[in-house]
């Protein structure tokens, strides 16, 4: 799948930078267009927030991550081989960043949790019993979830994220969603009881 | 105690079973278990829309803010490219300073017959007589050197990510 595939191309009518497909966006960004860069995170945002959100389940700390991103993307843009298909080679990029973002990551101070819980509690919160079950589920094991059911990635472009063959990632899946299944199995019953 | 074992085994390939990966003598077995098995059907329905499910999850919409942080992250670079263009102002003077301090060719010349005298004395075995210093024209060499010693270091650092570690396929 190539960027111009996946990209939001939502932009397309117009003039300017919002004009140009995503593959030509990427292009002119890796060759150090500011306004290129700003339209492609532009197009990319809801999809890298969102993907930061169901795995952090934290609005301030998504919001981080994304940015975290998004300056890791501009930094590393000219490692980017432009005949290569971006997408992959961004969500490694983001799947790191994300990997890295756990490992440092502190406890928020009190008021400061609070007051994300409350931003997030605006949000109409949608299949709650999944969203549960996910936030149960090892990182290790999310993140493959995320990446393939939500990022939309192959699972040969997972397996090249995550540094992984694609049985190996085959199999964490098949693993993840059967302690999903099984969450969620627990939550029909206590509800039921 | 059969049943369970089975309920066990059905539940472990529920998953390859969704996804059409079971052979299909496996697979006939499982669909003959879920057929007979109520509470494995509940769990093979569960399974079945779980992709989906996680595919729609939605999440509350990025900050406004979040394009403009980004941009002002990378943006001491775009500060930075306008100092560099305004370094080439003090050059520019310098330079012409430099030359027209030189009077131009026979100002070079000049320069070019000390040091051709200095290259004599040596080989003729006694020591060349010190250069007279000038002063100001010294100062602005070196000023000129680490304006362009630092201007360098700015283009270092602003040039476009494409120019940097670039991987030739």
């Amino acid at each position: 799948m190539h960027a111009d595939t996946l990209i939001d191309l939502r932009a397309v009518s117009g003039g300017g930078m919002q004009g140009l497909a995503a593959g030509q966006l990427v292009q002119q960004a890796t060759g150090g267009d500011l306004e290129a860069f700003e339209e492609l995170i532009r197009r990319l945002q809801r999809r890298v927030y969102g993907f930061a959100y169901q795995h952090l389940r934290d609005t301030e700390e998504a919001h981080d991550l994304a940015q975290e991103i998004f300056v890791k993307l501009y930094r590393n843009l000219g490692r980017f081989d432009v005949d290569r298909p971006f997408e992959p080679w961004f969500w490694k990029l983001a799947a790191n960043t994300t990997i890295n973002y756990r490992r440092k990551r502190v406890p928020l101070p009190a008021e400061a949790t609070d007051e994300a819980a409350d931003e997030s509690s605006t949000f109409p919160r949608h299949d709650p019993a999944l969203v549960q079950a996910l936030s149960q589920l090892d990182p290790s094991y999310r993140l493959p979830v995320l990446l393939h059911y939500y990022a939309d990635l192959s699972l040969e472009q997972v397996a090249r994220s995550l540094n992984s063959s694609v049985p190996a990632i085959k199999s964490r899946l098949h693993r993840a969603r059967a302690q999903l299944r099984n969450s969620l199995a627990e939550a029909e019953e206590t509800r039921g009881s | 105690m059969d049943r369970v074992l089975a309920c066990a085994r059905v539940r472990v390939l529920m998953e390859p079973y969704v996804d059409g990966e079971l052979e299909p003598a496996i697979a006939a077995a499982v669909r003959g278990h879920l057929a007979g098995c109520e509470e494995c059907r509940r769990q093979h329905d569960q399974a079945m829309s779980l992709p989906f499910r996680l595919k729609a999850l939605a999440s509350p919409p990025p900050r406004e803010t979040l394009v403009a942080g980004v941009m002002r992250a990378v943006a001491p670079t775009r500060e930075v490219a306008a100092r560099a263009w305004t370094l080439l102002a003090p050059e520019a003077v310098l330079l012409a300073f430099i030359l027209w301090y030189l009077s131009g060719l026979d100002g070079l010349s000049s320069i070019a017959s000390g040091v051709f005298d200095d290259l004599q004395g040596l080989a003729g075995g006694t020591l060349p007589a010190p250069p007279q210093v000038d002063v100001l024209l010294l100062l602005a060499l070196i000023a000129l050197t680490a304006i362009a010693g630092y201007h360098l270091s700015i283009l270092i650092r602003i040039a476009p990510p494409g120019l940097h570690n670039r991987r030739h396929a």
